[in-house]
């Protein structure tokens, strides 16, 4: 065998550096495979992305939109608003948004809050889209 | 280290960099706007879709040029202008469309779809002012002479019977919006898209090569889905109390009003419509939530094309016979 022969040829270190090249290969593939990037809050107005971060950092934003200044809260993994200067503060009853494709919208102030995930199969219900 | 070791260290770097590149995704091509009072996805999901931008755009402009054709909100627009009229008006080719489809399942539903509604949403404020419980004798004044025979069409005019009756299109509005940004995708090229105006949906082919699957919200559980549906090339529009509503003196107001009594449709909780149009879907599964399970599904039932399914007041679930096909239950 081949094979055999290439091993019976090499010295102990480079042994040990094959199988340990081997080891760190194998867990990277499954490490990229399991893994799923963390959940990303998007902010739109008017179409426009106006800011984005991820989830998991802990921070209130304010958003300029066409009314005034929209408080985003981002605690916990979750995403909310918690002040806007909309007349029915619709938004803020809204509550908090977690999960890939969930949206918060203040139509009033043009803004659109919406959490995504880079890895599209990470999305979790088992549809496509919901009728609501 | 010997030489066959660093080939094979080598050959190891470059399988693992050929892994990383092939596992990048080419995901679909999503945008949203806001319009007509809810946010608007449009999804492209053909190969290549940034090919597509240009044509997303355009199916964008023509639903923002619906919303000001047909919009109650818009002083100018050609809705608001048929409202004002007392005498016989003439309409657009286009909303007389619309107004043709409002009119048939007006006239199918036996008036418990009416798109002559105007003052009575008005008067709850649920669409613009502060949403209020009107009095009895506002609701009786708001609900004369609306019957299905109020409105007809004719030679391309519109003849209200009465002149304060006014015209709120509506989810037909935004519906026929629908319709529209669909048929431009097609028109570009597009063979698998979905438009998505705040749960109300039309599809576009399939997916990729299998149907899409719709998940329709359980009307009391946030997180939840009732079922999911296998569609393609479809509307599906559902109707629920719990999109837009109220509280006072500690009572429930939703959106959905019956124009027999003039308060908020009692009978269901949510009504799911498959249709070819989404305008027609969302004028339909309004008629079936205000006539209840039994009515609603045999309107659903009666209607060419259509399927459906309707949640009741008391949780039961009724839905028509060709949705079985299509019908996953959690």
């Amino acid at each position: 065998m081949a094979l055999r022969q290439i091993w019976a040829r090499m010295t102990r270190l480079d042994r040990l550096i094959v199988v340990s090249v081997a080891f760190l290969c194998l867990l990277l593939f499954i490490g990229i495979g399991l893994s799923r990037p963390g959940e990303t809050v998007e902010v739109y107005r008017d179409g426009e992305l106006v800011f984005r971060a991820p989830l998991q950092e802990e921070r209130t934003v304010p958003l300029e939109g066409s009314l005034g200044t929209t408080s985003l809260m981002i605690e916990g993994g979750t995403a909310r608003i918690v002040d806007s200067p909309c007349p029915y503060k619709v938004c803020v009853g809204m509550g908090a948004i977690d999960h890939s494709g969930e949206i918060i919208a203040c139509v009033p102030n043009r803004l659109l809050v919406r959490v995504v995930s880079q890895d599209e199969s990470g999305k979790e219900p088992g549809y496509d889209l919901l009728s609501r | 280290m010997s030489r066959l070791a660093t080939t094979i260290l080598l050959f190891g770097f470059l399988l693992f960099i050929l892994f990383w590149r092939l596992d990048e995704p080419s995901g679909p091509l999503s945008r949203t706007r806001m319009l007509m009072g809810t946010v608007v996805e449009i999804r492209v999901d053909d190969p290549e879709p940034e090919r597509f931008r240009d044509a997303v755009t355009a199916a964008f402009d023509e639903m923002a040029r619906i919303e000001r054709l047909m919009s109650l909100h818009l002083a100018k627009s050609e809705v608001s202008r048929i409202s004002r009229a007392g005498e016989p008006v003439e309409v657009s080719a286009e909303t007389a469309t619309v107004l043709r489809t409002a009119l048939k399942v007006s006239v199918a539903s036996d008036g418990a779809f009416n798109p002559g509604l105007g003052r009575l949403i008005r008067l709850w404020g649920f669409t613009d002012g502060e949403p209020r419980v009107p009095s009895k004798m506002e609701i009786e004044e708001a609900l004369v002479g609306i019957g299905p025979e109020s409105l007809t069409l004719e030679d391309g005019k519109l003849f209200k019977s009465d002149r304060s009756i006014t015209i709120d299109l509506g989810g037909v509005a935004k519906g026929y919006a629908i319709d529209r940004a669909v048929e431009m995708l097609s028109a570009a090229g597009v063979k698998h898209a979905s438009v998505n105006a705040g749960g109300d949906l039309r599809l576009l082919g399939d997916r990729d090569g299998t149907p899409w699957r719709i998940g329709i919200q359980h009307p009391r559980k946030k997180d939840a889905v009732l079922a999911t549906l296998s569609v393609a090339d479809r509307a599906v529009v559902t109707s629920g109390d719990y999109e837009r509503f109220f509280e006072q003196a500690g009572r429930r107001y939703h959106h959905i009003l019956d124009p027999y009594t003039g308060y908020p449709a009692e009978r269901c909780q949510e009504v799911t419509v498959v249709a070819d149009s989404a305008a027609l879907a969302d004028a339909l599964a309004t008629a079936a939530f205000v006539l209840g399970p039994e009515k609603g599904l045999e309107l659903l039932q009666k209607t060419e094309k259509v399927e459906g399914l309707i949640v009741a007041a008391d949780g039961q679930v009724v839905f028509t016979s060709g949705l079985q096909e299509i019908v996953q239950w959690p």
